[in-house]
């Protein structure tokens, strides 16, 4: 066992530094236009731009270590901002699960940031408990179209999307896991309504989506009927490991202390007050072993298999430390984190603070919030009985 | 031994009990906390016609004569209201300075105004370096022949754009960090050289940066002694430590109440959610947690009613408490309540919000767990 960088991976990381310290964005020159040019330059590289795509579709092929080490290289550098609904999320389905003509039909706009897809699957009865999901998609009688009705909640960026994929029931009989259809859904017509839902930080990121009588072409189907539920279950999972965020984690809690450090306190600063140091310090260490929980799990999940159950463990903790270093932001700000409103005041970092803790309140319930998890691993890993 | 109210004290609580229960649904309080002063004139003038403004002002100067245990009744119905006029501001910490600090002179002409609520009083106290240590106070007052001039900074001072007049903490002698050389100075919010930048807090509260440049006092305008005003800011600092930890008492009760109704209502995987253990226990524990608060807040509060800053200790243990349940209940409210509970369309966040914003003002859990322990 060892972590060491093999020659090869030390001179990929100097491959991938190189790459990113001569594309950052210059300020002088447009943004939407760099952005664009910095994908088509990691295409080049190949497949730099889809890192975790399969090489059958494009993708770069990387060990969990090359992986590794861009997660951590990109973390700290500037790289365009990116989405992760299509590219992460809806690809892997439509790899696995959807017919050739779908993937030619859908893939390339995905990779090349043309069209932003978002998520459907929460409904206001069906959270937590995703597989009780009552939206509704009926066939026609000439089996051409389905007629899809119904509520979706927490979408995240609707209101820019172009297109859904969505969850849908087709069958009330049997399981609720069966019975669920997955489709495709543009956005931009008549019977999709998008109502914003403003959450605590004052920001609008997420949505409740109304769809009545929308058509939907059958070859917008991704597999087969009803077995929509096997379909999303694997993206889950790629969905959890994503929201782990460990490698931002090391840089926010970096960034922490410069912050802290600059809030004074007589001749000291914070970073000298024992309690807070405490906390600091114990942040740091369950942020030590959690970078290597998922390099683990990395390692686990080489040569494309799906990740597995260990994906909650990662969820559970990332988020949890994300929480902590958004407490502590607050924590730093003192009296100036109750600020709010438009102009700065005080410490330069104290407002953003106290929206970043109270967003990231979400991240233990989106993405099947902790309770949940935990549920996973007790059945999935420890295999106990459910319990009530 | 008896920790039922008086029957005044329950007079008061049925009275602020209806104030709130009539007029502050959250969608009220929403729109008025957009109003351009963050509060309703009309419950401002309720406040001083029903005598809660005069609730701690001598009888002598037509108050009602009550103390910390009065105050408490009525801030932790404020608490469940999440009320938003400028009641801790002036009516405690304001009246609190005058009362404790003002010539007799000085009483007799600002008292009245504050009972009838025709001025308002903010306490600016804390300076952009200052954290949560009331003595480093680099704002500074210059003895000349009329009283003073006062030049410096001060933040975060709640309502500060509404306020006719500021509680100000000045140095008068010693170094930054000194608690000797503090003096207490009231001003007049239209003096030339105050400039005032108002702008609303995260709770949904207003607050002001304040600048003095070369502000000329009067000598009666001196609160207290020279050069003695620290234990008179400690024993503002008290009042107010006391009165908030009521006012998040009762935002917890609401918090804990609304997520045990909240569980029994929504069902996941055929259950409701209050049907799961995991869950049972983590909102006993948002109980327990709340039930321990309120027993603090009337340890503390019996102890500063009776002796005064010799209490200082179990204040401290107060508000780390309060700090430390406030922030557990508050994300276990939200958590529990899962996607809705980080909307702004239902009142828990709202409340959650103002638990944040108690927990930094007059300290926060670290500052006094570390104060407690020296």
């Amino acid at each position: 066992m060892d972590v060491d960088l093999s020659p090869e991976d030390l001179a990929f990381q100097e491959d991938v530094r190189d790459f990113l310290a001569s594309n950052a964005h210059d300020p002088k020159t447009d943004y939407g236009q760099w952005r664009m040019n910095w994908f088509e330059l990691a295409k080049a590289k190949g497949g730099w731009d889809v890192p975790k795509w399969p090489v059958a579709f494009g993708g770069p092929g990387w060990t969990p270590t090359q992986h590794y080490i861009w997660e951590k290289e990109t973390a700290v550098a500037q790289t365009p901002w990116d989405l992760p609904f299509g590219l992460s999320m809806l690809a892997p389905v439509l790899m696995n699960y959807g017919n050739e003509e779908q993937q030619q039909r859908f893939l390339p706009d995905i990779r090349a940031r043309k069209v932003n897809w978002c998520q459907g699957y929460s409904e206001p009865n069906a959270g937590s408990d995703l597989a009780n999901l009552k939206t509704k998609a009926e066939l026609s009688q000439d089996g051409t179209y389905y007629t899809v009705t119904g509520t979706k909640i927490w979408t995240t960026l609707a209101h820019i999307a172009d297109w859904i994929f969505c969850l849908t029931r087709t069958s009330d009989s049997g399981k609720k896991q069966e019975g669920i259809t997955f489709l495709l859904i543009p956005m931009k017509q008549a019977g999709i309504e998008v109502k914003p839902i403003i959450t605590l930080g004052g920001s609008h990121t997420v949505n409740m989506v109304h769809l009545t009588d929308v058509k939907v072409p059958v070859e917008n189907r991704v597999g087969e009927e009803g077995k929509g539920w096997g379909y999303a279950k694997g993206l889950l999972a790629h969905e959890r490991t994503g929201l782990a965020g460990i490698s931002k984690s090391l840089v926010a809690l970096d960034y922490l202390r410069l912050q802290a450090g600059s809030v004074k306190r007589g001749n000291a600063t914070l970073l000298d007050d024992t309690a807070y140091k405490s906390k600091l310090a114990e942040l740091e260490i369950d942020l030590l072993a959690t970078e290597f929980t998922e390099l683990r799990s990395l390692a686990s999940a080489a040569n494309g298999a799906e990740p597995g159950p260990e994906s909650s463990i990662l969820k559970l903790k990332g988020t949890e430390i994300q929480q902590r270093i958004q407490k502590l932001t607050v924590e730093a700000g003192g009296l100036y984190s109750a600020a709010w409103g438009k102009q700065p005041v005080g410490h330069s970092f104290a407002k953003g603070g106290m929206s970043g803790y109270l967003s990231s309140r979400a991240y233990t319930i989106y993405g099947g919030a902790s309770e949940v998890q935990k549920d996973v691993v007790a059945k999935n890993v420890l295999g106990l009985k459910k319990a009530k | 031994m008896n920790f039922d109210l008086s029957e005044e004290q329950q007079l008061l609580k049925d009275s602020v009990d209806r104030f709130v229960g009539d007029n502050y649904d959250l969608d009220t309080r929403q729109k008025l906390s957009k109003n351009e002063a963050g509060f309703s004139d009309t419950y401002w003038q309720t406040m001083a016609e029903l005598g809660w403004l005069g609730v701690t002002v001598p009888e002598a100067h037509g108050g009602f004569g009550g103390n910390q245990a009065d105050t408490m009744v009525l801030m932790e119905a404020f608490g469940k209201g999440l009320v938003l006029e400028p009641f801790f501001a002036s009516a405690v910490l304001g009246t609190r300075a005058i009362v404790g600090g003002g010539s007799e002179e000085l009483q007799s002409k600002l008292l009245p105004q504050l009972l009838t609520g025709t001025s308002r009083l903010s306490l600016a106290y804390a300076e952009e370096q200052s954290r949560f240590d009331l003595e480093d106070v680099v704002t500074r007052a210059t003895p000349n022949d009329d009283g003073y001039t006062i030049t410096g900074q001060k933040s975060m001072v709640q309502h500060g754009g509404s306020a006719d007049y500021f509680v100000v903490s000045a140095r008068t002698s010693g170094g930054q960090r000194d608690e000797s050389g503090i003096t207490l100075f009231l001003v007049d919010a239209k003096s030339d050289g105050v400039s005032v930048d108002a702008f609303p807090t995260v709770d949904g509260q207003q607050a002001a940066e304040l600048r003095f440049d070369n502000v000329q006092v009067g000598r009666g305008d001196r609160l207290g002694e020279q050069d003695a005003g620290y234990g008179l800011l400690q024993d503002i600092a008290i009042d107010g430590i006391l009165a908030l930890s009521a006012e998040a008492v009762g935002a917890m009760e609401i918090l804990y109440k609304d997520t045990v109704a909240y569980t029994q209502e929504r069902e996941q995987f055929d259950h409701r959610l209050s049907d799961f253990q995991v869950l049972q226990h983590r909102m006993v524990e948002m109980f327990m947690e709340y039930e321990q608060c309120k027993s603090m807040l009337y340890r503390a509060t019996l102890e500063v009613v009776q002796n005064g800053r010799e209490a200082m200790r179990v204040v401290h243990a107060l508000k780390y408490m309060v700090g430390k349940v406030g922030t557990f209940i508050g994300e276990n409210a939200v958590q529990l309540h899962g996607g809705m509970g980080v909307t702004e369309e239902l009142r828990i966040g709202h409340y959650f919000k103002r638990l944040l914003v108690i927990d930094a003002q007059f300290g926060n859990s670290d500052h006094h767990l570390a104060c407690f322990a020296e």
